[in-house]
């Protein structure tokens, strides 16, 4: 057992319990992969059909698959509602964003250079998001996922491949290394049931 | 319950801070689980283990020492047949984690730098 260890250091490693399965990263890869497909097929209700199916989905896996095998714990409502409203202006900034983008659109008004790099500001809002998750969860391979993202529409801007494939190709690598680390974990952790 | 301290005498008030020190919780093992319940609500049996890397009957001792002092609180049920026990801290463990915190800082802050 490791001793001398700090409070900080210990809600670290209660962070990172959330992630080191794997299945954030399937949800993410999942959900950019359906971006990609909803260009390709013009089915625009799929990145939200994918997210809210996704989202109950990767709950019943945690509580099937997860929690038996490492346990489970849940933050203080303190901790709960901090963590809560860091998402809630997360989203209200991105929604924002996309409010007077949108609205810029409608009233002709819109900027040149954002005509111009649309991809790169719409792949970059995105990024940034995933950035936030790193950062605020500390799993550095989030950055990565947040490079590939951005890597989509700098080839679609630079070297002529379709948006929509960006977002195919970033997606379907997060979900492969999501599935990777979901197997390494699987195979660390074998279920275990209480003494009785 | 009574608090795991040192009654301190009058002889003893040069070192107050280090005799206030909850002994049950500066044990590294139960400190370990004092933290971890102060950081999260509630955790189970096996969160606990995991995290810790303790065996079951270090744990299971450990925790019961905490439970007889009131410092936490274990519920015990059954999911199916498999036995699933969750444990969260009491107030009075709560208080007294903070004391230690306090306590524990007085001590090394009254350390004179070298």
């Amino acid at each position: 057992m490791e001793e001398g260890i700090s409070l900080k250091e210990i809600q670290r490693r209660v962070y990172m319990t959330f992630f080191q399965d794997g299945l954030w990263d399937i949800f993410l890869g999942l959900f950019i992969l359906g971006w990609g497909l909803a260009i390709l097929t013009d089915l625009a209700y799929l990145p939200g059909v994918t997210f809210i199916g996704l989202y109950f989905a990767i709950w019943g896996v945690k509580k099937r698959l997860i929690y038996p095998r490492i346990g489970y714990a849940r933050f203080s409502m303190t901790s709960r509602r901090r963590i809560t409203a860091r998402f809630v202006i997360l989203g209200l900034a991105v929604m924002l964003v996309g409010v007077m983008v949108a609205v810029l659109w409608g009233i002709g008004a819109r900027p040149q250079w954002l005509a111009d790099y649309f991809p790169l500001v719409f792949n970059g809002i995105l990024a940034a998001v995933v950035c936030f998750i790193a950062y605020w969860a500390r799993v550095n391979r989030f950055y990565v996922y947040a490079v590939l993202i951005f890597l989509g529409a700098v080839f679609h801007m630079w070297l002529g491949v379709r948006w929509e494939f960006g977002f195919i190709g970033a997606g379907g690598i997060i979900l492969l290394i999501g599935l990777g680390v979901l197997v390494i974990f699987l195979r660390k952790y074998a279920k275990m049931v209480e003494e009785a | 319950m009574r608090r795991h301290e040192i009654v301190i005498s009058n002889s003893d008030e040069g070192q107050e801070p280090v005799n206030k020190i909850d002994r049950l919780i500066h044990e590294p093992s139960r400190y370990m689980l004092m933290a971890y319940l102060y950081v999260v609500e509630v955790a189970d049996f096996l969160f606990l283990l995991r995290q810790t890397g303790m065996t079951w009957g270090n744990l299971s001792t450990h925790l019961s020492k905490l439970e007889t002092a009131g410092y936490v609180v274990m519920e015990k049920e059954f999911l199916g047949k498999k036995p699933h026990t969750t444990i969260r801290l009491t107030e009075q463990g709560w208080n007294a984690f903070e004391e230690y915190r306090g306590n524990m800082k007085r001590v090394l802050d009254n350390l004179p730098s070298k």
